[in-house]
């Protein structure tokens, strides 16, 4: 799960203050900024800028972020993570707290996302930071580059579809002849 | 149909709708965090028992066949 939390991470915010962490994602609200550069693919996010758009990161990259607060933010605490389908919640990413003076930061972070991790499906990430600022939180559509088939999940996935809807197929054949002779049988 | 493989074929479509739910996120077709994800199986249940109750209740309300009327009686 780190390199999938340094991503995230990476790409929604680069906005993870000295000694606190201030998530900075697509649709901000609150009072804080922040951007990633990813080095290898030329791909530059600004969190505020971005807006809606869905951004496709590539398996593996090196990310160059920054992010800052309007003032010291004091006691902080925030959290990141992915929305799962309701009603199951969330899967948290990271969570962060603490007490600093600091308003900006900035750093550099590899990852290398392994294969399990489906290639072009959307995920949405979402953070929220509080400090004595206030409280800013805000969300990124990501897909990471690549297609169905770049994941074995997939394969395993269209093998248990057809297990249950090979025999789910004969049944509903059969529902429907009986049915359909029990009909012709009542109309003679 | 009996109750038992009713109860089966409901349970078969909602594993399989759930796999078509899975397959459509994997495609990209639809978000992960979409409620198509936790309504597609529900869908899939509810289709296959509809399907189900419907056929049994068709096949229970044909009448028996009638025996044939026997010969007149000779005048």
């Amino acid at each position: 799960m780190k390199t999938i939390r340094w991503v995230t991470a990476g790409l929604l915010f680069g906005a993870v203050m000295v000694g606190s962490g201030s998530p900075a994602a697509a649709q901000l609200e609150g009072e804080c900024s922040g951007s990633g550069v990813w080095k290898d693919s030329d791909l530059a996010v600004d969190a505020e800028s971005v807006g809606d758009e869905l951004v496709t990161i590539p398996r593996k990259d090196t990310v160059d972020w920054q992010g800052s607060v309007s003032g010291p933010p004091g006691e902080y605490s925030g959290s990141i993570w992915i929305e799962l389908p309701p009603p199951f919640g969330k899967v948290e990413i990271d969570n962060w707290g603490g007490t600093s003076d600091n308003n900006n930061n900035a750093g550099s972070e590899d990852y290398d996302l392994p294969k399990l991790v489906p290639a072009g499906v959307e995920f949405k990430v979402v953070g929220e930071h509080t400090d004595s600022n206030g409280h800013c939180e805000g969300y990124v559509r990501l897909e990471i580059e690549g297609g169905a088939f770049d994941s074995p999940i997939i394969w395993g996935a269209l093998v248990l579809t057809a297990l249950t809807g090979g025999p789910l197929a004969l049944l509903l054949i059969a529902m429907v002849k009986s049915a359909v002779g029990a009909g012709i049988g009542g109309a003679r | 149909m009996k109750v038992g493989r009713l109860i089966g074929a409901c349970a078969l479509g909602f594993f399989f709708f759930l796999f078509v739910a899975i397959d459509l996120v994997l495609f990209g077709v639809i978000p992960l965090n979409s409620v198509l994800v936790t309504l597609l199986p529900l869908i899939g249940l509810l289709l296959v028992a509809v399907i189900g109750v419907v056929s049994s209740r068709g096949g229970g309300a044909a009448p028996a066949e009638q025996p044939p009327a026997p010969p007149a009686p000779a005048a």
